[in-house]
């Protein structure tokens, strides 16, 4: 039997030339497996292996064993990944210009960041192409909003909070410090806890954020003025993606596109019922008034020109963004 | 005189029944090591739990019995996911029903919050535990057959305060499965995102320490759960071969085993997929 097998084998192989050539992308991410976000990027990677005659193929590490994105980037710089599914925060340190749509109280509703990302994603897809990276095309994650054990609709009300700001997030930092307050970093993992022994009382995130990583449980109240916009993309090292030939390539980019254009749809779906989960699950939601949110932007857009001036990300690509915004205002009149 | 006689032997009947059948029915569900006896023969069996539970709504006994059975045969059996779901929703039903009889701010149709929720749980005791188990257990099984929906996401916080309290009440009852989904909740995300996957990974110890190591879902879920969040090859193909290994015969515990090995099977099959190798 194990002749017969060592026969076959070199035979295969010979009939196979496609398999010997294969490239394997080792993708990692914090999503746990079993996720949206995994199913559909498996989903993918199949159809591009079958569409390439096993020429592309994807080994997915997901729920985190490759680390925070943070070290999904640096394991993509020495050559052990070729990529990762990560956030616009884990951008940051790459591709800095990326976080320009996660900027706090830039947009006010959705139907603003679609008009606005009909403009600017290939800008943004362009420039992370420019900075050593493909990618495929950005996913929502939904607004976060401020929920909290009181109702927070002024800045004077949130001044008494202790506020968590995600470690490492200038962006943040300096949102929070423009209207007064000093946050408290850490890092997502500690979230949960520091909620839960009153280290801080004040988080951010998207309506499916706080359920599934249970930060509902220890807040009472919602402040529903979107406070910034959250998104993720997956990324590939451009030097082992252009490897491939140029049809390899092009499936690639047309499946993978396709994952992530139904994954940004399939996340607005989400977000809309987690909002009515939490409502039934007894959290109130506050607005603050008109008044009040204009001090807030006033003050944050300040801070946010500030660091644009400082280089942390393109002032001419802020500029044009709220050319945009500016524009879509004025043809709905707000 | 004769009706009389008959309605009272008829009566005696009854309440013979439902007080020795649902549980030497169960124990023979539970002994039986063919799960396709089980598929095919209990729900038989289940219509005849309906049908007594008609008689004594409000018999705690017969209501989690059901809610046992019928959310364990629609995630293990029905593998129509519609069909699924309905039959955990009622077996959710039952459980809401048995928790009711003592206990009616556990049941209220509107959803309580979870820290309210949390401050009802603090008044139950010891007696109440099969009927805790059975809601946590019933709300388990609906949630995984509601995936989808966040309204069941949200829930989960509330179904893992249950198993806590379960724990707290009386660890060892249905051999420590209440620290058996203990660990599957705090391995439900990575520690990036705040899981917990070291308590999760104690809470499946502690489940095989009161097990005394015969239930054998025990290792397959530590296996499953902990073992590939983790990436620990050695420990996961470790634990599916003991399972494999293992006798599956157990009272109460021979159903449950022989799928597990089944599921042990799958796992290890898989195994070096997972771990690319």
């Amino acid at each position: 039997m194990s002749r017969l097998f060592s026969f076959c084998l070199p035979v295969l192989l010979w009939l196979s030339p496609a398999a010997a050539q294969a490239t394997t992308f080792k993708i990692a991410t914090i999503a746990p497996d079993g996720t949206t976000w995994m199913k559909e990027m498996h989903n993918g990677a199949d159809i591009i292996k079958q569409r390439t005659g096993g020429r592309v193929q994807f080994r997915f590490f997901p729920g985190g064993v490759m680390g925070n994105d943070k070290s999904v980037l640096r394991k993509i710089r020495v050559g052990q990944l070729q990529g990762g599914a990560v956030t616009a925060g884990g951008l940051m340190d790459i591709a800095p210009n990326t976080q320009i749509y996660t900027l706090p109280l830039l947009f006010r509703s959705l139907d603003e960041v679609d008009y606005v990302r009909q403009h600017m994603d290939s800008k943004i897809l362009k420039y992370i192409l420019g900075q050593g990276f493909v990618s495929f095309g950005l996913s929502e994650g939904g607004f976060a909003y401020l929920m909290s054990n009181r109702p927070l609709t002024s800045t004077d009300e949130l001044k008494g909070q202790k506020v968590w700001a995600p470690e490492g997030d200038r962006i943040s930092r300096a949102a929070f410090e423009s209207l007064g307050i000093s946050p408290i970093p850490l890092p997502l993992s500690d979230v949960l806890t520091g909620l839960q022994t009153g280290l801080i009382d004040t988080v951010a995130t998207s309506y499916t954020g706080a359920i599934a990583l249970q930060w509902y449980t220890q807040v009472k109240y919602v402040t529903e003025m979107p406070l910034m916009y959250i998104y993720g993309t997956m990324i590939i090292d451009r030097n082992a993606f252009e490897k491939l030939d140029a049809a390899d390539q092009a499936v690639v980019s047309e499946v993978m596109g396709g994952v992530f254009k139904k994954l940004n749809a399939e996340s607005r779906n989400n977000n809309a019922e987690a909002y009515d989960a939490l409502r039934k699950q007894g959290i109130t939601f506050v607005q603050p008034s008109t008044d009040e949110r204009q001090v807030w932007e006033a003050s944050i857009n300040k801070a946010m020109q500030q660091l644009a001036d400082e280089g942390v990300f393109s002032p001419d690509l802020l500029k044009t963004l709220r050319g945009y915004l500016a524009d879509y205002r004025r043809q709905h009149g707000n | 005189m004769l009706v009389c006689i008959l309605s009272a032997m008829v009566a005696g009947c009854a309440g013979m029944l439902t007080q020795t059948l649902p549980k030497n029915l169960s124990k023979a569900i539970l002994n039986q090591d063919d799960p396709e006896i089980v598929r095919t023969g209990a729900p038989a069996y289940l219509l005849l739990l309906d049908g007594l539970i008609e008689g004594e709504p409000k018999n705690p006994a017969l209501l989690t019995t059901a809610a046992d059975l019928y959310g364990a045969y629609a995630t293990v059996f029905v593998d129509d996911p519609e069909r699924a779901r309905h039959l955990t929703s009622k077996a959710l039903d039952y459980a809401r029903s048995a928790v009711c009889i003592d206990h009616p701010e556990l049941c209220t149709k509107k959803e309580l919050p979870y820290q309210t929720f949390i401050d009802v749980l603090k008044t139950t005791d010891k007696a109440d535990v099969p009927q805790l188990y059975s809601l946590g257990a019933a709300w388990a099984n609906w949630v995984q057959t509601h995936s989808d929906d966040w309204q069941a996401l949200a829930d989960v916080a509330k179904i893992e305060a249950v198993m806590e309290r379960v724990a707290q009440l009386d660890k060892g009852y249905q051999h420590g499965r209440a620290y058996l989904y203990l660990g599957i909740f705090d391995t439900r995300l990575p520690p990036a995102m705040g899981g917990k996957p070291e308590e999760g990974r104690a809470y499946f110890e502690k489940a095989i320490t009161l097990s005394k190591g015969q239930d054998l879902i025990d290792k397959v879920e530590f296996a499953r759960r902990y073992a590939r969040l983790v990436y620990d090859k050695k420990l996961h193909d470790s634990l599916l071969k003991e399972v494999l290994a293992a006798n599956p015969a157990v009272e109460g515990l021979t159903l449950s085993n022989v799928l597990a090995q089944q599921q042990a099977r799958q796992l290890l099959a898989t195994s070096n997929e997972y771990f690319g190798e």
